[in-house]
């Protein structure tokens, strides 16, 4: 208990110095809106109902992205984990696709896909991907030996070792891909959207940027910077729940 | 001769390190046998190819005159480690080899919940094994290992991480199983009273092949207190000067 309450001290120490500072110095609203300025904003955003269809967009796009991407990432981790033969004909093309810039592929999604939801969630897909594909490989990659051999001892066929040994294994290291992803998606749906989108959180930065309305974006700072803790929770407590039996008795 | 056979069998992985050589041994039904030796001797790689879970470079393993060349559903199996499935719960580890087969019946229930309660766990069948001790956890593997019925149970030193008393405890609840089963048991250990409390003959092995053989005379069924009997350390020490002779 004493840990949280110091992070929340820690919280208003740096509001209330942040707040003072701005009071103080008088700096200009533009480049430092003090926090009650930003609350104001924000409150009046969502009291009017005016960022609600944003919010509502990013989220869709993040969770759309997200699902895709980690549905996809979490099958061909199987199919490449299960043989050696394909992930090493395949392995360097996934790094390739790996090390390209995703966001530099936007103008290119544009182009194929148009401006909106499409291109974003295409994004933010392949940003998920990649978390999921490798932890999903190591996952189901690293199973005690002797676990192995005792399926086939029971004389277990491949897809009831896949099912019954190395997928439930591998889950710890597999959601804790799923809970990579859920971060950069959320980053790779708000970027995505600075150059793909025309509504949304990461739309409404560079619209308020145009519109010198520095106290807006200090407000979607925090929208998205909420959104994120959401999801990451809802993901903590997903896992939890799938691991609810792995974690009998660890005292967890 | 012998209900498990293993005629000159041996073992070489790639390129050329031979770890089991030439081995013939025969156990009877219901026989216990043990292997002893220091780590690295080959009786692990023996245990497998018993078991079918390694091909013969040469040689075979027969059981009831059938050529062991792949693992069979009537041999069971125990590891070094308990080897649970840390998601399941106790009776759901006993019950998966049954399980990987078909869905388990009231009858294959009743027999996992009968053989929990042979290794003293009948009230733990709802824990999950990180909520056993080492001791209970080796037993869920026991009863695993016997829960459908093999004719001949392969041990590849299961007790070796216990505390002693434990291990003693083990141990009679083992010859008690087996004896009643009549199964008959290869077991691997580098202990050599452990070896000489369970079996009815001990192979004492050495880089590959079985350099000495022991019938043990002692009496069944074998009491805890027997480790303490002159005739007991007299075979103890005739195990241990073929060990240091081998």
């Amino acid at each position: 208990m004493g840990a949280r309450l110091w992070t929340y001290g820690l919280l208003a120490a740096f509001l209330g110095a942040w707040e003072a500072g701005c009071r103080i110095t008088d700096i200009s609203e533009l480049i430092l809106p003090a926090p009650s300025v930003v609350l104001t904003t924000l409150w009046h955003g969502l009291s009017t109902g005016y960022l609600l269809p944003h919010i509502w967009l990013t989220g869709a796009e993040m969770l759309l992205g997200l699902a895709a991407g980690c549905g996809i990432g979490f099958v061909c981790g199987i199919v490449l984990g299960e043989t050696a033969f394909l992930r090493r004909v395949l392995y360097p093309y996934i790094i390739a696709s790996q090390v390209v810039p995703k966001l530099a592929l936007v103008p290119l999604f544009i182009l194929w896909f148009g401006f909106g939801m499409t291109s974003t969630v295409i994004i933010t897909a392949l940003i998920c991907f990649f978390p999921l594909l490798e932890n999903t490989m190591t996952g189901i990659a690293h199973i005690d030996p002797q676990k192995r051999e005792l399926f086939r001892m029971l004389g277990a066929t491949r897809m009831q070792t896949l099912f019954r040994l190395k997928i439930p294994s591998g889950l710890p290291v597999i959601l804790a891909g799923l809970r990579v992803a859920v971060v950069l998606a959320l980053v790779g749906a708000v970027v995505a959207e600075f150059i793909a989108g025309r509504e949304g959180l990461g739309a409404m930065i560079i619209a308020s940027q145009g519109m010198m309305d520095s106290p807006q974006m200090f407000a979607l700072l925090v929208v998205i910077t909420a959104l994120g803790m959401l999801f990451y929770q809802a993901t903590l407590l997903a896992e939890r729940w799938v691991l609810r039996r792995h974690m009998k008795g660890t005292g967890q | 001769m012998g209900f498990l056979r293993i005629d000159g069998a041996s073992y070489t992985y790639p390129p050329d390190e031979t770890v089991v050589n030439g081995v013939d041994w025969a156990i009877d039904q219901g026989a216990f046998h043990c292997l002893v030796g220091r780590s690295g001797c080959g009786k692990t790689t023996l245990l497998k190819l018993a078991a079918g879970l390694l091909p013969p470079s040469r040689g075979a393993v027969h059981i009831q005159d059938a050529p062991v060349t792949e693992p069979s559903p009537q041999v069971g199996f125990v590891f070094q480690n308990p080897t649970l499935l840390d998601w399941l719960t106790a009776m759901e580890n006993v019950l998966l080899p049954v399980s990987l087969k078909r869905r388990p019946r009231v009858a294959d229930r009743g027999r996992a919940a009968e053989l929990l309660a042979l290794v003293g766990l009948a009230e733990y069948a709802g824990r999950h094994p990180r909520e056993l001790s080492g001791g209970q956890q080796s037993r869920v593997a026991i009863a695993r290992a016997l829960v459908n019925e093999p004719l001949v149970l392969l041990m590849d030193e299961p007790f070796a991480a216990l505390d002693a008393i434990t291990r003693e405890e083990l141990q009679a609840d083992l010859l008690r199983l087996c004896a009643s089963r009549r199964t008959t048991v290869l077991f691997v250990t580098h202990d050599i009273a452990e070896a000489v409390y369970l079996a009815d003959r001990v192979a004492v092995m050495a880089e590959g092949r079985v350099r000495d053989t022991l019938d043990i005379d002692l009496a069944r069924p074998r009491a805890p207190d027997l480790r303490y009997s002159p005739r007991f350390n007299e075979l103890c020490r005739a195990a241990r000067q073929a060990m240091d002779a081998a």
